[in-house]
């Protein structure tokens, strides 16, 4: 996807506003713009003796944001922690903003943000204790105003003192999402961001992806919301056993398989929909 | 382009403010570990005066050492790897040396702490005092039995992943650690048992302790408890470092 001339102002705006502390400069964002942010090239990971993700590729510009699907086990995951530097894929390639993650993992790490699929931060720590201390891991100054912004921004205004422990799990969602992009990251990945939360929190991190995406970030999420994916996702990739078996548009995987046989069986209401096309693809059958 | 890591400084700064409040907050830890070993301070008044104070402070000193290692560092580390903290911290700009060192850093701190806790108990209570340079050499002693129970703790560990296991196992180790430990040094469960304790990880620690608080009892044996000290150190925590998994699975 290639931004249009008005994105390309906004980011550049956006660029020259940023802080004294953002991790890039303004200068460079133009060579980098239509250059992927993320690109992973056959990708293999392996534990033990079982693969987990087999010859993955994909790409993820700056301004898009992307969807892996794929039924559980499918190794989403596993993909996103080889790009994160938890995990060493056996073979592959992964480059973030330019930067080889097996050469210069701290850079690649500077430049992304993450959201883990698990809950991980320490249930002692009150919301405001960690939010101080990955500004801090990031050096990321955090002033009282910018700190009640962002507790705004989550709707979580006067609950800087409570015990992350004693937060909903949807309110902990909030405040994970809301670390993984306190240094203004140039890469988001996001692990079911919007499993466990209530449709007008889904609604308003929608919106946060799109604004985000507005502002030039690239975004790569996992879902298991087909609704998520068509409506938020410009492009999507559904992985099965290990595999990218299709990445396109939503809209156009719909119309390039709209025809197959096992995603019309799969078809309930004579509307053929994204879910219809999944089902289609990875089958019928609960995965293990 | 241009990207900016933040100083190992920076990041140690944050990472121990957060490790800080979380061991003032752990209550029950932090009470095992204090209040334990003064609580069998007060309780030995009959065998300060038979076997002198530097016994009694050395034995409570280990005690807090023991769960200092066991109950403190091992079962946070296990739950935090569970909770996927560490992951979390992981996938930021910092070096991976850095969380376990803030974190060992706390627990040094509270091995002076503890030590602090028993002189001061052992004044209040029993009215023992010892030379400036014995209490001196007392800390610097503690700090390596800490060093020691530590890299216990990381044993556990780095062989179970599983929270609850990790737990139970590093539980029982503390039970048997202290009741044969106490009793073995009394001489109460046979001389065999007792040699045996005398070299094991809680002999070494409390020989070498007790040893501190009078430097003019310092003898040659002492310098072998000292050294054995050391070798179970660079050995446990050769193994616990390199069987530690950072994941949960
Ligand atoms: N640490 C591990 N050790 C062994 N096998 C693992 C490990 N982590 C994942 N797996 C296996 O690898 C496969 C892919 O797992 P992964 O977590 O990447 O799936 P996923 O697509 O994220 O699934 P979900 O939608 O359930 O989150 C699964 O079969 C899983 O059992
Ligand atoms: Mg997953």
């Amino acid at each position: 996807m290639s931004l249009q001339p008005e994105k390309r102002t906004l980011i550049l705006l956006r660029h020259s506003m940023m802080p004294q502390n953002a991790q890039y400069n303004s200068a460079t964002m133009i060579d980098y713009q239509d250059q992927p942010i993320l690109e992973v090239t056959g990708l293999n990971i392996f534990y033990g003796s079982f693969q987990a993700v087999r010859d993955v590729s994909f790409a993820v510009k700056p301004g898009e944001i992307f969807g892996l699907l794929g039924p559980n086990g499918a190794g989403k995951t596993s993909t996103l922690s080889a790009i994160e530097g938890l995990l060493k894929p056996q073979s592959g390639r992964i480059m973030v903003a330019g930067f080889d993650s097996a050469r210069n993992p701290l850079h690649v790490r500077a430049v992304l943000g993450v959201q883990l699929q698990a809950t991980s931060f320490q249930s002692e720590l009150t919301v405001l204790e960690i939010l101080q201390l990955y500004a801090g891991i990031y050096g990321v100054p955090m002033s009282k105003e910018r700190i009640s912004g962002i507790m705004k921004d989550i709707s979580l205004e006067g609950a800087e003192s409570r015990r992350f422990g004693q937060l909903s799990g949807g309110q902990q969602q909030r405040v994970s999402l809301v670390i993984a992009i306190i240094h203004e990251p140039r890469l988001v990945l996001l692990d079911e961001p919007t499993t466990g939360l209530d449709p007008q929190s889904r609604r308003k991190l929608w919106e946060r992806m799109e604004a985000m995406r507005e502002k030039g970030h690239g975004l790569l999420l996992t879902t298991h919301s087909m609704e998520e994916a068509e409506s938020v996702c410009d492009r999507i990739g559904i992985v099965d056993h290990g595999r990218i078996i299709a990445i396109d548009t939503p809209q156009a995987l719909i119309e390039k398989h709209r025809d197959d046989p096992e995603v019309i069986s799969a078809s309930r209401r004579g509307k053929i929909t994204l879910e219809d096309v999944f089902i289609g693809l990875t089958g019928r059958s609960i995965r293990s | 382009m241009q990207i900016t890591i933040p100083a190992t400084s920076t990041v140690m700064k944050s990472l121990l403010r957060a490790d800080l409040i979380t061991q003032w907050r752990n209550r029950r830890s932090l009470i095992l570990i204090l209040l334990v070993p003064v609580i069998v301070l007060i309780s030995w008044k009959g065998i300060v005066d038979k076997m002198g104070g530097p016994f009694a402070l050395s034995n409570c000193i280990t005690i807090g050492l023991v769960a200092i290692g066991l109950m403190g560092y091992s079962n946070s580390v296990a739950r935090d790897r569970e909770k996927a903290v560490f992951q979390r911290l992981r996938v930021a700009p910092l070096p991976s040396w850095t969380i376990m060192a803030s974190r060992l850093i706390v627990q040094l701190a509270m091995v002076l702490l503890v030590t602090i806790a028993v002189f001061v108990g052992g004044y209040y209570f029993d009215k023992i005092t010892i030379s400036p340079t014995g209490y001196v050499f007392s800390f610097l002693a503690a700090l390596i039995g800490g060093a020691l129970y530590l890299s216990l703790g990381q044993v556990i560990v780095g062989l179970i992943r599983n929270p609850e296991t990790v737990n139970s196992t590093s539980r029982l180790v503390y039970f048997v650690f202290i009741m044969v430990g106490m009793f073995g040094e009394l001489g109460v469960l046979g001389k065999e048992i007792g040699t045996a304790v005398h070299w094991s990880p809680y002999g070494t620690v409390k020989t070498i302790l007790s040893a501190s608080m009078e430097p003019a009892t310092w003898t040659s044996t002492t310098t072998w408890a000292l050294l054995m000290t050391i070798l179970y150190t660079i050995v446990l925590a050769g193994i616990g470092i390199r069987k530690f998994q950072w994941n949960a699975r």
